[in-house]
């Protein structure tokens, strides 16, 4: 099994020499193509920074971090976009759907930004899978919490990417929605195969994963 | 992107961006208004400047009235020359002079007088009430008839059928002339008259001294030979240097000039509005990329590049500008139809509307150029928003991006702008200065506000709450002060600078010169009859002040042995001096109001010799210096002289001044007429029926007569101008009502919260008004301080008039301004005045 993604001695650092901040110590992991792995830590302990380096938006102040083998360290921010573009979907806590675009327009951004064009009937349905398909044409605020998250999912996923980081994705919806949520997420990962990294607070979700990671004070404990 | 905007991915910008202005157009009309008033004024100066070029051109023979003109000046073309001048083709000759005409025993009023054979008009037609009156001139009635201008009918308030004086002969009014086709500028803005030749011969009315011009216009009979047909006629009149032709792409030549000084003026001051849309352009972006700070975040998590999100924000605006362009140059394409409507009929033209690309072209690419270097810093700040903010939820407003890479670019941009405008016109120089003034006016401004900003900031401790909030509101980040400043500072500046040129101006005409200028003007007094006429007026009024001086018409062939069409430029501020025929004058000692500032008057006697005294300002304007040669063609024969000193001359009096004095006893030999001068406490209008009755030959122009019709004219032009300020102001406003917008979440929000802290409405209000008051007075402070410096130096070293202060006028437009800003931005406000908790609570 190949490794998608591969974090090697990497530290992230912010502030300034004298007053630094370490986010990251030296950390190393690695996830498994088709694996689904959960980061869990108290706040602050450096979970979401380990999404962000990983999907190349923000850069690591040392160290090493591969995805599908490439190395994504002191790329330029266009190679960047590329790398994300064909390997990465990514899913907030706070949904980010673009306001005046309706629902499946959201989905189609991430086709078109890798130049798919004319895929209407893919992303119509993947979110009629959703369970979002009398919602095709709706804008983002007239769509529930629960449905916005269910977009952001299907935006993740239309791509096919070969990992989905997501970070908190039902930080911000009801137990209920959660569950779906999660079930929803899962099923796909797994028919796609698809890795999954996922910042979570919640052991229920944690222990469904095939691998937990914990970080506390910037390193795997 | 794999390969940077491909055609798929320029589609899909095309597809975003089409799809985002649709979904968000209110949020960019500001930019579409601005660029849209801009962009029509641009598009009305260049459409109708190039309409009236049109005209001109496709009507070049009927402007100048034949395929070549020649003109002799004061003598006829010898016959023999006339013959062969007749060979070519068709000769209409004409007289021009300038007269008195009388209505008998009543008013008299100085006109062009025009007296044409029966060739004339050899191209168009004379255009007269009723029609067909034009042929009753050449009639061969007992009494001659003429045709007139409607100034003359008002002036002499005579009706068709009535009869006038000329030189003493009397005419019958057959018509009104409306039009002719060759242009007559006193046809249009003075009084003008045509009689036939034959009358004119036949009352031998041969006593206009030098203000008469001998004038001949040929058809050829070979239209196909234009070009040799010129070069014999030209060859024929070889023989006498002062003999001067026209040729049909000359006639419009001063009508082009006038027209490309002012639309040169329209297209500064069009692109000054431009600059200020800028202004706004820049605003609105910024604020838009904030507001969509996410999406663009989002966009970036995706895989979209900065480039890509630029890109396609750039399309949506170089889309609207694609639009406002369109119409903007429809509007400007059809506005030579409505300009028609203001020209004067009798200039005969008709404006015809043309659409060209290039005329298009033109337009879209000065809003280009505007729009990039506007767009630049607000766009380039996508680049400043960071994808991560999306998982902190923590996203920072950017701001303009001025990184060494912009500013090249910017400069590189602003340079291009610039030389495209100095290109365009022949007054490159005042081009030149007018961006550099505007250039630093901007940064004046943006200083200004800058150190109210830091002075508030010093001065913070305010006990009252409306101070607080406006002291808060002024050194926000988002402060209305900086682009307040700017936008109605630069419209104010241009506004009361225009407005102090012309009132000063207006107030020398009206008021200044009236006190000291004379009444009448007398004008080729033939020297036989000046101590009849002088003793004539002394009889009327004893105490009459009285000044004649001898004239005689010159030429200036060359200075130090170089002819002086090689070192004069046309362009020389002072080359009116030496182009074509110039009445000097003689005298035995300096006027004592010409005093001398260099060189030394001559001794008397010595009439072997000629001696020079210049106008020094002429003087130094082409480049001349005591004890210079100077070559003069005096009644056809060239005379060298000495330039022995120079005068400083005041024009401004209106009194008899020439920029050529020669010494008396040279000038003694000479054939010569008198020019002469009024002023007297009894009515002009009756000394002159008087003097008009008694020597019928004698001209005078009433000087309020002239001063009424330049009055008229500059107030035209001053309500124009003063027009065309006002949209740089409007667009200001619009910019300024924008930043209230942009800003009024931000001040919904902040009100809020005074309001749960318990400020109340009138607290509110007040803040906004001490607000608005404090930024005012410093922008009218500073405002003021340029437009006196300007205007001041316009009127005292470009139009050599005294400068004053008019703390009336000066008060009015502040006030006004003042007021519709405060209005305007007060409505702009309204949403903020009572915030409604519950959407702001929710964050919605």
């Amino acid at each position: 099994m190949s490794e998608a993604i591969q974090f090697n001695n990497v530290s992230l650092n912010y502030g300034s020499k004298n007053d630094v901040v370490e986010v990251l110590k030296r950390i190393n992991f690695s996830v498994n193509s088709e694996e689904i792995i959960s980061i869990v830590g108290p706040s602050g302990s450096g979970k979401t920074s380990i999404i962000m380096l990983a999907s190349g938006l923000e850069t690591a102040t040392e160290g090493s971090i591969k995805i599908n083998n490439e190395e994504i360290v002191g790329l330029k921010e266009d190679k960047l976009s590329e790398v994300r573009r064909k390997n990465i979907g990514i899913v907030f806590q706070s949904f980010y759907l673009i306001p005046n675009l309706t629902a499946i327009e959201n989905v189609l951004l991430s086709l078109e930004a890798n130049q798919k064009y004319n895929q209407d009937d893919d992303a119509k349905a993947l979110l009629a899978d959703f369970g979002l398909y009398h919602r095709l044409n709706h804008l983002p605020s007239e769509l529930s919490g629960g449905e916005q998250q269910r977009v952001a999912i299907a935006r993740a996923l239309i791509n096919k990417p070969k990992i989905i980081l997501a970070d908190e994705p039902t930080g911000n919806l009801d137990s209920a929605n959660s569950a779906s949520m999660m079930d929803l997420l899962f099923n796909y990962t797994k028919k796609s195969k698809t890795s999954l990294v996922m910042v979570t607070h919640d052991n229920s979700i944690a222990e469904r994963c095939d691998r937990i990671i914990e970080i506390k004070d910037g390193q795997i404990v | 992107m794999v390969k940077l905007f491909n055609a798929q991915q320029l589609r899909l910008i095309n597809k975003y961006a089409i799809r985002d202005f649709s979904r968000s157009y209110k949020k960019l009309w500001v930019v579409a208004s601005t660029l849209f008033i801009s962009l029509l004024l641009l598009s009305l100066t260049f459409s109708v400047k190039e309409a009236l070029n049109n005209e001109i051109e496709a009507n070049a023979k009927e402007l100048l009235g034949g395929d070549i003109q020649i003109t002799s000046g004061i003598d006829p073309l010898p016959s023999l020359v006339f013959e062969e001048l007749k060979a070519l083709g068709k000769v209409s000759s004409s007289i021009e002079l300038a007269t008195m005409v009388s209505k008998k025993g009543q008013s008299s009023v100085f006109s062009e007088l025009r007296a044409v054979d029966d060739n004339y008009p050899l191209y168009g037609e004379i255009i007269t009430t009723p029609q067909g009156a034009a042929e009753k001139i050449f009639l061969n009635t007992d009494k001659p008839t003429v045709l007139i201008n409607e100034s003359i009918q008002n002036l002499l308030q005579v009706e068709i059928g009535d009869d006038v004086v000329i030189m003493g002969k009397s005419f019958n009014v057959a018509g009104l002339v409306l039009s002719v086709p060759d242009l007559a500028e006193r046809a249009v803005f003075g009084e003008f008259a045509i009689i036939s030749k034959s009358s004119y011969d036949q009352f031998e009315l041969s006593s206009a001294g030098s203000f008469l011009d001998h004038e001949y216009r040929l058809k050829f009979n070979n239209s196909n030979e234009e070009g040799e047909q010129t070069r014999l006629a030209k060859s024929i009149i070889a023989y006498d240097d002062t003999i001067e032709t026209r040729l049909p792409g000359e006639s419009g030549r001063s009508l082009n000039r006038i027209i490309d000084n002012f639309s040169n003026f329209l297209n500064l001051v069009s692109v000054s509005a431009m600059i200020i849309a800028g202004i706004g352009i820049s605003n609105t972006l910024l604020s838009f990329v904030n507001q969509r700070n996410t999406s663009i975040a989002v966009k970036k998590s995706i895989g979209f590049s900065s480039n890509f999100i630029q890109l396609m924000y750039f399309y949506e605006i170089i889309l609207i500008l694609i639009g406002t362009s369109i119409i903007a140059y429809l509007f400007g394409v059809f506005s030579p139809l409505l300009a028609n409507e203001f020209l004067p009929k009798s200039l005969g033209i008709d404006l015809q509307p043309t659409i060209s690309l290039i005329g298009y072209l033109n337009i879209f690419f000065i809003g280009l150029l505007v729009v990039l270097i506007f767009s630049i810093p607000s766009l380039y700040s996508i680049s400043e928003i960071k994808a991560v903010a999306l998982f902190r939820n923590t996203f920072q407003p950017v701001s303009l991006n001025f990184s060494l890479k912009n500013i090249i670019l910017l400069a590189i941009l602003v340079t291009i702008l610039t030389t495209y405008f100095v290109l365009q016109t022949d007054q490159k120089y005042y081009t030149v200065l007018y961006f550099l003034a505007f250039f630093i006016t901007m940064l004046i401004f943006y200083g200004v506000s800058k150190l109210l900003i830091f002075f508030l900031r010093r001065l913070h401790k305010f006990s009252n709450n409306g101070y607080r909030i406006a002291y808060r509101n002024i050194v926000a980040k988002k402060s209305l002060a900086p682009i307040m400043t700017i936008s109605l500072g630069i419209g104010l500046t241009l506004l009361l600078t225009l407005s102090f040129v012309a009132n000063n101006l207006k107030k020398e005409i009206s008021d200044s010169i009236p006190s000291m200028a004379p009444d009448l003007f007398f004008v080729s007094i033939d020297r036989d009859i000046k101590s009849d006429l002088e003793a004539f007026i002394k009889n009327i009024d004893p105490n009459v002040a009285l000044e004649f001086s001898p004239m005689a018409s010159a030429s200036f062939i060359s200075l130090n042995g170089t002819p002086i069409e090689e070192i004069v430029s046309k362009n020389n501020r002072s080359a009116w001096v030496v182009r074509g025929d110039r009445r000097i004058s003689w005298a035995e000692k300096p006027k004592p109001d010409n005093p001398i500032i260099e060189g030394e008057w001559w001794e008397p006697g010595n009439e072997d010799e000629m001696f020079i005294s210049m106008d020094s300002r002429a003087a130094y304007d082409l480049g001349m210096k005591i004890n210079d040669k100077i070559t003069l063609n005096i009644l056809g024969r060239d005379v060298t002289g000495t330039l022995k000193n120079f005068r400083e001359v005041d024009y401004r009096d209106i009194s008899v001044n020439f920029a050529i004095i020669i010494n008396k006893a040279f000038a003694n030999k000479l054939p010569y007429e008198y020019i002469g001068t009024l002023k007297s406490d009894l009515s002009s209008n009756d000394i002159l029926a008087l003097v008009v009755e008694r020597f019928p030959n004698v001209s005078a122009i009433k000087v309020d007569r002239i001063l009424s019709q330049i009055s008229g004219v500059l107030n035209k032009i001053f309500i124009a101008v003063t027009g065309i300020s006002l949209i740089v102001i409007v667009i200001g406003l619009i910019v300024i009502v924008s930043a209230v917008m942009v800003q009024a979440t931000f001040r919904r929000y902040n009100n809020l919260i005074y309001k749960i802290l318990g400020v109340d409405f009138p607290t509110i209000l007040k803040a906004m008004t001490i607000e608005f008051a404090v930024i005012y007075f410093t922008l009218i402070f500073f405002a003021l301080s340029v437009a006196v410096l300007g205007s001041y130096l316009v009127v005292e070293n470009t139009l050599q008039l005294t400068w004053k202060f008019d703390l009336g006028l000066t008060l009015w437009i502040l006030l006004t301004t003042a007021t519709v800003s405060f209005v305007l931005i007060l409505m702009a406000n309204k949403s903020i005045f009572s915030p409604k908790v519950y959407p702001l609570i929710r964050n919605e």
